[in-house]
Formats: C-alpha cells, structure tokens, sequence
C-alpha cells in the first residue's frame, strides 16, 4: 500500500470534488480510488512518494486554514481549497519536490484518466462516465479478427 | 553462443508495412525471403482495447510492445539536455514495434502525394538552412504502384472526387460512409469555394481478399480492428508470402548489424532471437542471403545503418555523403477544435475520418507547400477530456462533469499533416553511452525541424478555422506550433534517394549507393514527406523496389 489510511482519507475526500457525484455517479463510486491505488503501485510507482507527500501536505493546508483534516471540511471550503493550490496559494511550506499546483493537477489527471477510461482499468465501473456522456466501443462480442 | 548459417535470396529486416510489402512481392516472385522482425506476430486479442495505453493514447505504456525497458532512445531537446526515453513517451517518437508495424495499428489514410510533393526545390527553391530537394523520380514514376498498393492491400476511396492526383483506376471498395459531420462540413467548404471529398481509407467497407467489412466500432485508431477489416501488410502482403511457402517469417529477431565483405558487398545479417519459440533467452544468429532489404523504419533503419559500420566503411553503411540518420521529418498537425450547433444528431462512429480538403496542399501566399485536411477518427472520452473541451472549461468539479456530458458529442476537430522543410540538423545518431538489452548503442534523436516549417503549419491552423467558422461551428478554439523535432509516427527521410550519390544514401529505387545489394524500403527513402499521411507512399515504394529486385534476380 503506497499510502498511509490519512493519506487515502484524504485522497478519497479530494477525489470525490475533483469529480463528484450528481445524477450519474463520481469519481468514488467508479472506483477511480482504487484505479490510482493501483496506478502507483505499478505504471507510477515512482510518483508514490511524491504523491503521498502532496496529500500529506493538502490536510496541512487545511489544518492551517480551517483547523480540521481535509476530508472532515464541508465541501465548498473543500473547494476553495482546490482552486487555491491549483494556483500555488498555499498558507504551509511545501517541499522543493512538490509544488501544490502540480500535485492537484496531476490529481486532476489521474482522476479523469481513470474514471473516463475502459472499464477494465478499474476507475470506471460499470462504464458508467461512458453511459453519462454517450459513449460506447460498439466493440462486436465475437470478434471477427484473428 | 550459436551460430546458424543459412542461405536466403533475399532477407527483410522488419515485417512492418514496407518490409511486409516487399516480402509479398519476392516471395511470390520466387525468391526464398527470410524476414526477421523484433516483435511479435499479434493476434487481436494480444492487443488490449487499453484505453490508457494504445497507439494514440500511450501514457503508461502501449498495446504493442512487448520489452518497452528493452529498447530505450536518447532524445535531446533543442536546449541540448538529452535524457533516455521510453516507447510510450512522444520523445521517443515510437511507431509499432510488431508484425505489420505502424499499420497493425493506423488509421488508415491512405493518401497518394501531391505530383508537386516530388519537386518541392522546383516549385519554391530551398530555403537557407533547409535540406529540402527534389526527388530523384516523379508522379508518374509512383503512379503505377501507387495503384498496386490501392489494390493489393485495399483502399476505399472514390476516384471521381480525388482530382488533385491524376489516377487510371477506380479505387477497389468503395469510400466510407458520409457523416451527418461530414455533411456539415461539406457545407462550410461550398461555403468558402474550397474542394471537399471522402478521403481514401484502407479499410474495407465491403468484403475484399476474404475479410470482413468494417463495422463502424468506436474503438479505431490505435487499436486492432475486431472484424480485421484494417488493411496493412500483416493481413495482405505477408500472408501471401507466407502463403508461397518461400517465405520464413522469425519474430522476436532483432538484426544488429548488416555484414558486408571488403567490396562492399552486403553478405548478411548478425541478429539476435530466442532460442525457442517461448524462450525468455536469446542467442546471436547469422544469416545469409543474396539481397539484403532494411525496412526497420526511418529510425532504426538508420540505426541499423550506423550500427554496420566495418574498417571499408568506418562512419556505417550508405554514409559516404553523411546523409545517413539526417533530415529526419514527420508531419507538423496544427489541430483545431470546435462544437457542432446545439442538438446535432452526431451518431460518432469509425473510423471517424470522413471529408478532407487538398484546398491548401500547394499555392498557398507567403509559405512553402502545405496540408490536406480532414476531420478526426471516432475519439475515446479520455482524448476528449485531456485535449479537447474548451479552454475555458474548469479542469475539475460538477462544471467539468457537465461539460462532458453536454459537449462530448458536440466535439469537432481539424488537422492537417503539414509537409515539413527538413533540416539535415533533425537527425538519427548512435547514442554513445546509452545501450539496447542486446549491449546494441540506441537512437539518439536531436535537432528540429526548419523554421519554414513553422510557418506554414500556422497558415494551414488558420486555414482550418476558417473551415470550422465557416461550417458554423459554436466555438472554434487552437493552440500555436513552436519550433521542435518531429518524426514519431510519421518518420522519414534519414536514407532519402537521390540520383547522385553525393546527395543522399540510396538511388532512385531505394539501392544503398555503393552497395549494390543492400535496399530500403520504408520512410526512410523519403526525401519529403508531402503534404499527407505518408503510408500509401512507403508502399508503393517497396512495390517498386521489390518489383525491380525480382526482375534482376
Ligand atoms: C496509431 C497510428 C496511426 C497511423 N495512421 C496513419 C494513417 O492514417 N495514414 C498513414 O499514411 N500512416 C499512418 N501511420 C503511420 C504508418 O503506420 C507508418 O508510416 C508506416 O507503418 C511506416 O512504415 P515503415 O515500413 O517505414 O515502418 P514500420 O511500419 O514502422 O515497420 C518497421 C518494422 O521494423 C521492425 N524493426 C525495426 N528495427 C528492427 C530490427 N533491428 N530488427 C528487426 N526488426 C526491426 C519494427 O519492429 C517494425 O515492425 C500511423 C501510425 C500509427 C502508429
Ligand atoms: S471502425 Fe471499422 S476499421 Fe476501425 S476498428 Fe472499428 S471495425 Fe475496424
């Protein structure tokens, strides 16, 4: 496991405003948790570190803000919170290795990679993003090919 | 370490799209061809319908190859910072490293050039700096395998509507089906005066040589094609040259040097393959043959040049002029995204490409040559959220799920291979410290394109929103091109013909100057790579080589 129980709380609450449920589900029901869990134990296991860092750093940030842990905040101080680091408005030092927009956007990328990709890859359950927007393979069930 | 010798007419290096062809064409013409490939004989599903890692979408990886760590390049960039790449970063400037290469897994635009793509010095001088020259043939000289190619692998076109080319047949399947955004777009030419046609695709859109048709799935580009109707040289060229029972295909092969005697004389190749079928181990091999043909693609073949130097030829095979590895090129792709009108009926199918313009390929005021354009491929929902919604759209949160839900089908988009003004600077060298699994020096990739060609892509983007705009697209939104190399899928040029040995590396068929048995048959020959995808090209090049190397033997 890349990342410490905090550290998934706090991925799992920032996962859930980058791409949240409505109608149709978000990132956490499709699973895209999971997808990144996977993703840093394989293809990106070398972003493990840095990765757990910045979620470290997001509940100090809003720690420092709001005197509570990331994921316990409402979701519009949540918010407010995402939009400053994406610009590198940050309130705590972060490390040299990790500037805070480059972690929420490379959060931002994970999330979306994984909730609109196959479903194979684990962060889109069901296909469901796929129903949300209109899309599907029309893949024949028994290929012809060779 | 064991050796096997034997004896072969002719042995391919590469069972890509030039090296498939050539070896359909030999063997059926009698000749006992052995083709070595380094990757591996794919069926469709060895080929994951990966969404994250394809052949338009590598981000962790792609659907091909099989030892990614195995195979690092250097690139360089302009800055001079170089750093090892992998296949599925665009550093690397991969195409597919597997039987049938780039066309197990392409798009399927199978343009002929442009009659003024052959003479581009002629039409507009070279411009300082540049390598850009004419080619050693013309049109003409193409022409006739230009038609072979349409034939034997199988282009859908139709031939009353592609003027800028002159052609004698029809195309043997009739064009992809016209699209509600085809239509559309049709409109928005008529609009501006400019010509717009179906573009030919080498896809069967009926049944040909005993394959099924097309079933306009959304999972197309960069994918294997699950009724096979995605014609390359795996499923046309190098089965019937398996089929003549002439033709021994190795996979897993990986030549490392072309042996040549003291005249000069290619004699064979040294390379290294597995020591059975499912053997992680591989063992060094030798074989021999009459005729020796590269067809590894721009870049390795190259390589491989380089990498066969001996004491006659201390600076590699074919570099007596130092042209070997330089002017290499791919396409600049200004790309121009849109929306279609509010509530438009887009049913998005494959493959997706359906009307083009040549509006722009020459004449264009101020610029040297230019594009064709066309509509994209059917486009997965991950290539839409990464680079198509609009700029303004949040990146994240409730209003970024909107947009794509609202817009996904309302995306459009334009691009245009830009005809590039090469630079001998752009340019395939042997790494000097990085090295392959085989201990083998890698590609090192550095320089950039010219400057011109710079230029002219930012004329054909805005020739490209004027199209979008003139349609009545909602929106209509780009990004500037800046100066850079480029090769990747596309790759040519590092081997370009050329009559006379001082200013290239082979003749005008593709023979190695100085080695009168030693050809090449992939981009590699191209001189420039015209204003359109250049596959069709390569193939009717190795037509015509291999149609030469079969009258001589
Ligand atoms: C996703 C995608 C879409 C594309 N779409 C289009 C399109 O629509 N239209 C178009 O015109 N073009 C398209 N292309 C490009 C087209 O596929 C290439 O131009 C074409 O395949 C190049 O042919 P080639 O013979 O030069 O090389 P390749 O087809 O790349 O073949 C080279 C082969 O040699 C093998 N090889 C290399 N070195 C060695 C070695 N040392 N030993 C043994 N084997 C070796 C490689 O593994 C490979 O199989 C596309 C490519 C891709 C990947
Ligand atoms: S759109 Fe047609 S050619 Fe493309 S993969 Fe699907 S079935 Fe094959």
């Amino acid at each position: 496991m890349p990342l410490s129980p905090t550290q998934l709380n706090a991925l799992r609450a920032l996962l859930d405003r980058l791409i949240p449920a409505d109608e149709y589900p978000g990132a956490l029901a499709s699973g895209t948790d999971k997808f990144i869990l996977q993703l840093l134990t394989h293809s990106c296991a070398a972003e493990a570190t840095t990765l757990a860092q910045g979620l470290t750093r997001l509940d100090a940030e809003a720690n420092s803000c709001h005197g509570q842990r990331f994921a316990a905040l409402p979701a519009t101080a949540q918010d407010a919170l995402i939009s400053a680091l994406v610009q590198n408005r940050t309130t705590t030092p972060w490390p040299a290795t990790v500037s805070a927009a480059a972690f929420v956007n490379r959060l931002i990328d994970l999330a979306a990679e994984g909730f609109y990709a196959d479903p194979a890859n684990g962060g889109n359950r069901d296909a469901a993003s796929w129903r949300m927007i209109g899309y599907d393979p029309l893949l024949p069930v028994r290929p012809s090919a060779p | 370490m064991n050796a096997s010798h034997s004896i072969y007419d002719v042995i391919i290096v590469g069972a890509g799209l030039g090296g498939g062809i050539a070896a359909g064409v030999l063997a059926e013409a009698g000749q006992r061809v052995l083709v070595l490939e380094r990757g591996r004989d794919l069926r469709y599903r060895d080929i994951p319908g990966d969404h994250l890692r394809h052949h338009r979408l590598s981000l962790y990886g792609d659907n091909t190859t099989h030892d990614p760590a195995g195979h690092p390049r250097v690139f360089v960039d302009p800055q001079g910072g170089s750093r090892t790449v992998f296949p599925h970063e665009a550093e690397y400037h991969n195409n597919a490293l597997t039987v049938g290469g780039g066309s197990r897994v392409w798009g399927m635009q199978a343009w002929r050039f442009h009659p003024d793509d052959f003479r581009m010095v002629t039409r507009y001088g070279r411009p300082a700096g540049s390598s850009l020259a004419d080619w050693p043939i013309t049109y003409a000289d193409l022409a006739p395998y230009y038609e072979r190619a349409e034939h034997e692998v199988g282009v859908a076109g139709d031939h009353t509507t592609t003027h800028y080319a002159p052609r004698e047949r029809a195309f043997p399947l009739p064009p992809v089906p016209s699209t509600p955004t085809g239509a559309w777009l049709a409109r928005g030419a008529a609009k501006l005066g400019w010509n717009a046609f179906t573009p030919p695709l080498a896809v069967n859109t009926a049944p040909y040589q005993g394959r099924a048709p097309c079933v306009q799935c959304r999972q197309c580009i960069g994918f294997a094609c699950p009724t096979d109707a995605r014609n390359g040289s795996h499923n046309t060229l190098l089965p019937r040259a398996l089929a003549t029972g002439r033709c021994t295909l190795i996979t897993r092969a990986h030549v490392a040097r072309v042996l040549t005697d003291t005249s000069g004389r290619a004699i064979g190749v040294e390379y290294f393959a597995p020591t059975a079928p499912d053997s992680a181990q591989t063992e060094r091999r030798t074989a021999f043959a009459t005729t020796i043909i590269l067809a590894g693609g721009a870049i390795e073949t190259a390589r491989l040049l380089l990498l066969s130097n001996s004491p006659q030829h201390p600076h590699g095979l074919g570099n007596h002029s130092d042209h070997v590895g330089r002017h290499l090129q791919g396409h600049y792709y200004p790309v121009v995204s849109g929306l279609l009108p509010a509530g438009f009926e887009n049913p998005n199918l494959g493959p997706g490409v359906s009307i083009a313009t040549t509006q722009f390929n020459h004449g264009n005021p101020g610029v040297i040559g230019g594009a064709m354009l066309a509509n994209d491929f059917v486009k997965l929902p991950i290539i839409f959220w990464r680079s198509h919604l609009p700029p303004d759209i949040p990146r994240w949160g409730l209003a970024n799920k909107k947009a794509m839900r609202e817009l996904y089908l309302r995306g459009i988009d334009l691009r245009g291979p830009v005809q590039e003004i090469p630079s001998p600077d752009s340019r395939v060298t042997l790494d000097p410290h990085v090295r392959d699994r085989f201990d083998l020096p890698v590609a090192r990739l550095s320089g950039t394109t010219h400057p011109e060609t710079v230029r002219t892509a930012e004329f054909i983007r805005a020739r490209a929103e004027d199209w979008l705009r003139a349609a009545g697209a909602e929106r209509v939104w780009s990004s500037a091109m800046d100066l850079r190399l480029s090769a990747s899928q596309h790759q040519a040029g590092t081997a370009r013909l050329a009559a006379d040995p001082r200013d290239g590396v082979t003749d005008s068929f593709g023979r190695v100057h100085g080695h009168n048995n030693l050809w090449i048959t992939d981009g590699s020959l191209h001189v420039t790579n015209g204003g359109f995808n250049p596959a069709l090209t390569i193939m009717a090049l190795a037509f015509r080589a291999a149609a030469k190397i079969a009258a001589a033997h």
